[in-house]
Formats: C-alpha cells, sequence, structure tokens
C-alpha cells in the first residue's frame, strides 16, 4: 500500500506551505518586474511571444486579451502587468512558483471549506481522506506515465492540473458522504447542517457540470480517446455526488414524515442500485478503456490495471448477485405471503417485531407472525427464516435444501394452526406471538427465567410436544401480561395453570383476585433499594412516611403501564408529552425520589437531560452496588476464607474520595435538581458504616 | 436504513429508561452518535461477579436490528466466554449466517426480534452461568472447570476493581 509508506513523510505545517509559497511568489513576481523594466527585453518580448506555442490554452486567452487590451486601452499600468504576466508565464521558474501558488489556493479553499462545512473532521473521516487521496495519487501517476505515456513538461502539467482539480472534487464528495452517514446515526442535527453540506454538495455538482463542458472543449481540440478519459472521471464524480444527494433527500423526507412509509426501502433500494451499478459501469469501462488504448500490455500499468479491473468486475457480480436475490425474495413474499386484510390488522395490538413500528399493513408469515412488508424482506435477504419463532421459510432453497424444510413446515404450519385454535378469541390479539415480549423477562428475576425463554425458541425448532404445551401457556400468559404489564409472569402463569383461560385470568386480575402481592422475585424489582442496600434505604427514606413509599411503587408502576400502552402510538420523535412525563412533573418530588434510586424514570425530550439522566443513574447504581458491597463484604470475608484482609479496615474518607470518582461533570451543567438527594446522603451514609 | 435502526434504537432506549430490568443501565454515551451505547451491568447475585458493576459498550451497526450490536465489557474481565480483549462470545450475538464455532444451531443466534435489554440479560446470566464448551478465554475455562477457588479470587479482585475499591 503506498499510502502507509507516503503517510510518513514529514510535511510542513500549513501555516509554513503558505508562507514559503507567498514568498516564492513575490519573489518572481519581483524578479519579473525587474526583468521587464529593463528596454532590451521589450523588443524581444513581442517576438517570443509569438513564437511560443506552448501552454495552448493559457497562451491562447491571452493573445486575445492583448488585443482586446491593445484596441480598447492604452493604459499605460495595464500593459505593463500584462508585460509581468506574460514574461512570467514564459519564464520556467516562475511557472513553477505559479502553480506552487495555484496549489497553495487549492489547499486553502480545500481548508475553508473543511472550517465552513465539518468543522473539526472525524478520525475515520481523516483516514478514509488519507486513503483516498494517497490512491488517487498512485492511480493518476500510473495514468499519466503508464497509460498516457506522457513525453512533455507541459503536459504533464496540463494533466496533474486537471487531476488536482478532479481529486479535489473527489475528495469533497467522499467528505460529503461520510458526514452524511455519520449525520444519519444521530437523531438531532440541526437544519443548518444540512444546508450547509447540501449546499457544498450542490457546488460540486455544478463544478463537475463545468468540467464536462471543458472536457468537450479539449476533446474537439485532442480527439476522442483524451476526450473519453476525461469525461470518465467526470461521469464518476457526478454520480457520486448525486448518489449522496439522492440519499439525503430521501433521508430528509424521511425524517421530517412521521409514520412508517412503506414505499421507502424500495426508493432507496433501487435508487442505490442505479447509481451503484451506474458508477461501477463507468469505472469498469473506463479501465478497460484504458487497458486496450495504450500499447501497454507488457508493463506494470498494465498489472495494476487488470487488478482494478478484476475488483471493479466482482464488485458488479456481487451487486447483481444480491439484486437477484432481492427479486427472489420479493417475488417469494408476494407469492407465499398474503397481506393481511383489514380486520386481521385491527384484530392485531402488536407491533412489527424488527422495526417496533405501528403496523397499518403487514404480511403474514404461516406461523402466524406479522411483520412489515419492507422489514419482512430486508430480513429474510439474509436469513430464512421466521424472526420470532425461527421457522424455516425456505426462501432460498425453495424446499429442497438438506434438512427435510418442507416436512418441518408442514408440521409448523399444523403447530401454529392449532395453537390458534386452542387460543381463546377474547382478547382481541390473536397473534401467536409467544416469543415476542418486552417487559416479560424483567418481572422474572436473572436467570432461570431467560434461560427458559432460549430453550424455548430451540425446542419450537425441533418440534416437540411438550414444547407446545409450555409454548401455549407461556403465549396465554404473555397475552394478559401485555393488557396489564405490571403483574409478574410467574404469578400470571400460575393462575393460567388453574383457569386455562386468559379470560378467566384476566377477570381475576381484574376483579383483584389475583393480586400482584410481592412474590420474592418481583419485589426485587418494584423496591430497588430493597435489594440493593437494606440499611441504606432506612437511612434515605426514614424521613418520608412508608405511605408515600407505597405510592411510590404504585405510582412506578402505574406510570410504567400507561407508558407502555402509549409508546408504540407515539411515534417516537413526535413532539407532544407523553404520560409519564407529564405525571412526573405533577408531583416532581416523587419521581425525583425515584429517579434516585437509580431506577427508571422518565423519558426526557432533550437528548441533553437524557444524557445527564443516563450519566446520573450509572452513577447511582455505581454508589449502590458499592454501598451494598461494603455492607456485605464484612460477612464475605468470613465466608471467603482465603480474603486475607477484611475490607471494612478502609476508612471512611478514602472510600468518600473514590466515591467521587463517578460524578460526572454533567453536574455541573445546572440541572443539579436531580442530584440533589442522593449526594447529600451517600457520604453520611458512608461514614456511619 | 439507518433511519429504521434508529428509531428502534430510541424506541428500547425509551422502555431501557422507563422500566429498566434489575441492575441493568443502558444507552448512548453521547446522543450525537446513537450507535454506540455504555451499558453498566451489576453481577448476578449469589455469583462470584456479585456485587460488581461491569461496563460495556455496544456498538449497532447500521442496519440494526438486521443484523446484531458488538458487545465489549470496557473493563477488565475474566470469564469463560469473554475474550481477553472484552469481547462477549454468546450465541445471540452472533449473526444468523456465519457459525464461528460450528456448534451453534441458528435457532439460538440473532433475530431482529432480540433486543438490547434481552441480550444483557442473557449476558447476566452467563456471567452467572459460564460455558466452558465454548472457550473464548481458554485459560479462564480451564480455571472455571478444575480451579473454581481461584477463579473465585480473581473475579472478587475484579468486583472490587469494577467498584474503584483497592483490591484487598
Amino acid at each position: 500500500m503506498p499510502a502507509v509508506f507516503l503517510d510518513r513523510l514529514p510535511l510542513p505545517s500549513l501555516q509554513a506551505y503558505t508562507a514559503v509559497s507567498v514568498l516564492l511568489l513575490s519573489c518572481s513576481v519581483y524578479y519579473a518586474v525587474q526583468i521587464t523594466s529593463d528596454p532590451e527585453w521589450k523588443l524581444n518580448a513581442t517576438l517570443e511571444f509569438e513564437n511560443n506555442e506552448g501552454a495552448k490554452n493559457q497562451t491562447i486567452e491571452n493573445r486575445r486579451e492583448l488585443s482586446f487590451d491593445e484596441v480598447l486601452l492604452e493604459n499605460k499600468i495595464f500593459r505593463r502587468l500584462l508585460e509581468i504576466v506574460i514574461f512570467m508565464i514564459q519564464e520556467p521558474l516562475c511557472i513553477w512558483t505559479l502553480i506552487n501558488m495555484a496549489y497553495c489556493c487549492l489547499i486553502l479553499v480545500g481548508k475553508f471549506i473543511q472550517k465552513l462545512v465539518f468543522g473539526e473532521l472525524r478520525v475515520s473521516e481523516q483516514q478514509h481522506i488519507k486513503d483516498k487521496f494517497w490512491n488517487f495519487v498512485f492511480y493518476k501517476f500510473i495514468f499519466i506515465f503508464g497509460v498516457m505515456n506522457v513525453q512533455f513538461m507541459d503536459e504533464v502539467v496540463l494533466w496533474c492540473g486537471w487531476f488536482s482539480v478532479l481529486g479535489f472534487l473527489h475528495l469533497l464528495s467522499q467528505l460529503c458522504k461520510d458526514r452524511f452517514e455519520y449525520l444519519s446515526l444521530s437523531p438531532m442535527t440541526s437544519r443548518w447542517t444540512h444546508v450547509r453540506l447540501l449546499a457544498l454538495l450542490s457546488v460540486i455538482l455544478i463544478s463537475s457540470s463545468s468540467l464536462f463542458v471543458l472536457c468537450v472543449f479539449v476533446g474537439l481540440q485532442a480527439g476522442l480517446n483524451t476526450f473519453a478519459f476525461m469525461v470518465a472521471e467526470c461521469a464518476l464524480v457526478t454520480v457520486r455526488t448525486l448518489y449522496i444527494i439522492a440519499r439525503y433527500f430521501i433521508h430528509l423526507w424521511d425524517i421530517n414524515h412521521e409514520g412508517v412509509w412503506e414505499k421507502r426501502t424500495t426508493y432507496v433500494y433501487y435508487s442505490e442500485l442505479t447509481f451503484e451499478l451506474t458508477a461501477l459501469v463507468v469505472d469498469f469501462i473506463h479501465h478497460l478503456h484504458m487497458l486496450l488504448w495504450g500499447n501497454i500490455f507488457l508493463s506494470m500499468a498494465s498489472l495494476v490495471i487488470c487488478m482494478q479491473l478484476r475488483y471493479l468486475f466482482h464488485e458488479i457480480r456481487h451487486r447483481l448477485k444480491k439484486h437477484k436475490n432481492y427479486l427472489r425474495v420479493v417475488r417469494h413474499m408476494e407469492s407465499n405471503y398474503p397481506m393481511t386484510s383489514l380486520e386481521e390488522m385491527e384484530n392485531n395490538s402488536e407491533n412489527c417485531a424488527i422495526c417496533w413500528d405501528y403496523m397499518e399493513s403487514a404480511r403474514k408469515l404461516p406461523c402466524g407472525h406479522f411483520f412489515h412488508n419492507s422489514c419482512l424482506r430486508s430480513w429474510l435477504e439474509q436469513d430464512s427464516s421466521c424472526p420470532t419463532c425461527r421457522m424455516s421459510l425456505a426462501v432460498h432453497g425453495d424446499g429442497s435444501g438438506g434438512t427435510p424444510t418442507g416436512d418441518d413446515n408442514h408440521n409448523n404450519l399444523l403447530g401454529a394452526l392449532g395453537r390458534q385454535e386452542g387460543e381463546p378469541t377474547h382478547t382481541g390479539n390473536q397473534t401467536t406471538n409467544h416469543f415476542f415480549h418486552f417487559d416479560g423477562s424483567r418481572y422474572v428475576s436473572w436467570f432461570p427465567s431467560f434461560s427458559v425463554e432460549v430453550t424455548h425458541t430451540n425446542l419450537l425448532g425441533n418440534r416437540q410436544l411438550p414444547a407446545v404445551q409450555t409454548s401455549q401457556l407461556d403465549n396465554m400468559a404473555r397475552q394478559v401480561q401485555q393488557m396489564f404489564p405490571h403483574m409478574p409472569l410467574n404469578l400470571i402463569m400460575e393462575d393460567l395453570r388453574s383457569t386455562h383461560a386468559v379470560e378467566l385470568t384476566i377477570e381475576n386480575i381484574l376483579d383483584e383476585r389475583l393480586v400482584s402481592h410481592p412474590s420474592p422475585m418481583f419485589q426485587a424489582n418494584t423496591t430497588h433499594t430493597a435489594i440493593s442496600t437494606q440499611d441504606s434505604s432506612q437511612d434515605n427514606y426514614t424521613t418520608q412516611p412508608i405511605a408515600t413509599n407505597e405510592r411510590e411503587s404504585d405510582q412506578r408502576e402505574s406510570s410504567a403501564s400507561t407508558s407502555d400502552w402509549k409508546f408504540f402510538e407515539d411515534t417516537v420523535f413526535s413532539l407532544d408529552e407523553d404520560t409519564s412525563e407529564s405525571s412526573s412533573e405533577d408531583n416532581g418530588g416523587l419521581t425525583r425520589a425515584l429517579s434516585s434510586m437509580g431506577h427508571g424514570c422518565r423519558f426526557s425530550k432533550s437528548p441533553q437531560e437524557r444524557e445527564s439522566m443516563l450519566a446520573h443513574r450509572k452513577e447511582e447504581l455505581f454508589k449502590a452496588a458499592k454501598r451494598k458491597y461494603l455492607a456485605t463484604s464484612g460477612s464475605r470475608t468470613a465466608e471467603l476464607a482465603s480474603d486475607p484482609e477484611p475490607s471494612t479496615s478502609y476508612s471512611s474518607s478514602s472510600v468518600y474520595d473514590e466515591m467521587n470518582i463517578f460524578q460526572d461533570p454533567s453536574n455541573s451543567r445546572g440541572d443539579g435538581q436531580w442530584y440533589s438527594i442522593p449526594e447529600h446522603h451517600a457520604p453520611e451514609h458512608v461514614t456511619e458504616r | 436504513m439507518a433511519r429504521s435502526a434508529l428509531r428502534r434504537l430510541m424506541a428500547e432506549y425509551k422502555q431501557l429508561t422507563l422500566n429498566p430490568p434489575e441492575g441493568i443501565i443502558a444507552g448512548p454515551v453521547c446522543e450525537e452518535n446513537f450507535f454506540e451505547w455504555e451499558a453498566l451491568i451489576m453481577g448476578p447475585e449469589g455469583t462470584c461477579f456479585e456485587g460488581g458493576v461491569f461496563p460495556a459498550k455496544l456498538i449497532f451497526p447500521p442496519d440494526y436490528p438486521l443484523s446484531p450490536p458488538k458487545m465489549q465489557f470496557t473493563c477488565e474481565m475474566f470469564h469463560p466466554n469473554i475474550y481477553p480483549d472484552g469481547r462477549v462470545c454468546i450465541s445471540i450475538l452472533h449473526a444468523p449466517g456465519e457459525d464461528p464455532m460450528g456448534y451453534e444451531s441458528s435457532a439460538e443466534r440473532w433475530s431482529p426480534v432480540q433486543s438490547v435489554e434481552k441480550i444483557l440479560l442473557s449476558v447476566i446470566s452467563m456471567l452467572a452461568e459460564p460455558n466452558d464448551e465454548s472457550g473464548a478465554n481458554v485459560d479462564a475455562a480451564k480455571m472455571w472447570r478444575e480451579d473454581r477457588e481461584q477463579f473465585n479470587k480473581i473475579t472478587d479482585r475484579l468486583v472490587r476493581k469494577s467498584l474503584g475499591l483497592a483490591p484487598a
């Protein structure tokens, strides 16, 4: 890789380079002034000028200027200036300083654009730019000296100039691409940033189109081959820039458009396909042209170009293969998985399990799971099983894959049907979505429950009968729990085991026959401090009446459940306040106490506040864990005979110091109200230890 | 692509904030990049990791949830299923296509219905019950099998370290 080696070259800083360039330029100007003031030079000047047939473009332009001036302006100063310029163009040394100055200006312009549009570049962007730059230099070097086999200095200079401008545009569009991709990862980006980036993109587009015009002019003089070489490069920049702009507009439209846009992915896909394929094909033809045009079959340059051709060929093939796969999946989905009917959608309260968004229309898999059309398609492009229950869908193998997928499929289908029949139709959500749950597992303490879940999918895949039994129960329990998120899953399960019907259990819950009395596991969850620090909860909350404590947990549960319901109706970015937030503002004291428990509280609309709340919760968790650890370490050391020193020997002050490690700088942002309670209490508590 | 991933991540973040599971805190550290989260995991009770608070980094791909995130502990860890550099080796973090170990059925691997919460819960259960067949850290697996006391000593040191306490 040439980039690695060239990277280590010691380059002067931009200031130094600019200073040197300016100095050189002024030197040469001074030299030019000195020479042109010599009367002898003037006599020869016109003669030399007539003879000079070198750098074509510039001289042609200058000649026109000269005649123009001679006719219209007999201004003495202007003539003088003109003389100096003409002299500088003819004198080799001065030309070099001029070229150097031009590059310096280009770099300065680049720097200026970077400051204006991008600000500080990120590390990955810098790396991309560097790679791209050296790559570009490398290939263009091969092009100029290997393919074109340029012999004269002025031609080299012209080609270099051309590629410098082109490379500049290439790098800028690469930078735009990187930045756009980065911006699309962030939920909040100011309008102004978008405007600047889009403006830059359009400037790139305009300049590459004007370069295209230049190509035509040069092509008329220099022949078809040169024209083709130049146009190919131009077209590449244009296509890439257009691609970024197209993606950008789709992204912007999408961000400002509420709800799910079903067709979006199709548009995105096809725009991606066209642009990528166009760019690849143009590049491929360009390289092929290079290989065939020059008589370079037996040189290093041909080797490099062949390698590049091979790479491009593979890329094109890969892209086409992907497209074929895409088409197959689309066909398969359209023929096998029907769009759901309207009433099915009305009965279905679930969201799409892939994007967690509300479903207006969906496709139904044979196992009875619903997904958005676009979500399902993008998943099936890479895997051929139901995301929820892992039932094999045989998209790729067409049922003839080594395993008896067809049979399996059939079995699964029967199983799914059986399950549907076995289910009571009362509850309104008929889906047999037995594995899909958001809030179930958190009410069950960690290990046993969760591992049950994993094996559950496993068993379903293997089609063992008992699994269906449990999964049915499981499924029913989840249905109930979705209506009553605050009920612990194991409690519902227990009740279901005796009632065998969802309606009965629901009635039980509604009649409060089934009270969510704190089962050991559940208790551990709701009253967080109870498990983390038994004594600290006394410390922190003795001032509050016990009744508040109870209300607190009630409040938390109810807000949790309402927000759960509300959550999926809200689009995530909508601006209206949601219930949990408004309720938290009603009784700020309560939620503050809650948040001081380090437990979930509210979800702020402002990113900064979210960040600081997250940092705060982390800090709280650390503090609670440490308190608990110190509290139990006494008994621990007794248990672990290997532990030589009792850790209670730490002085309280050192512990306090260590605690400060976790205090986030965000504390100083001014929203200190959230931190007031814990910070006062924690140190006191520790000193007491 | 990134757009739907962003919506989904925002939804998960909201849910994890409103109803956090016990002993888990997770969210994007800096919301300028919503695809890089930090999670804090409390060591499960009754295990040798009890009491510790272990930070980990979650990096989401732009096509999340179609591809799984990458998870890496940013503190020192010693566990049979955690590579020495902190990467976590559990089956639900492996994309359905690939099978690095050659023994996982595709049912155990990533699917878009999984979520950050489920990942973190299964990491907790992994902490509680190491699977010494898939040796991400061979030394740890060996010690877990043969010299449990020594293993506990090391994890106790890690717990103390994670809390910012000097080693006992």
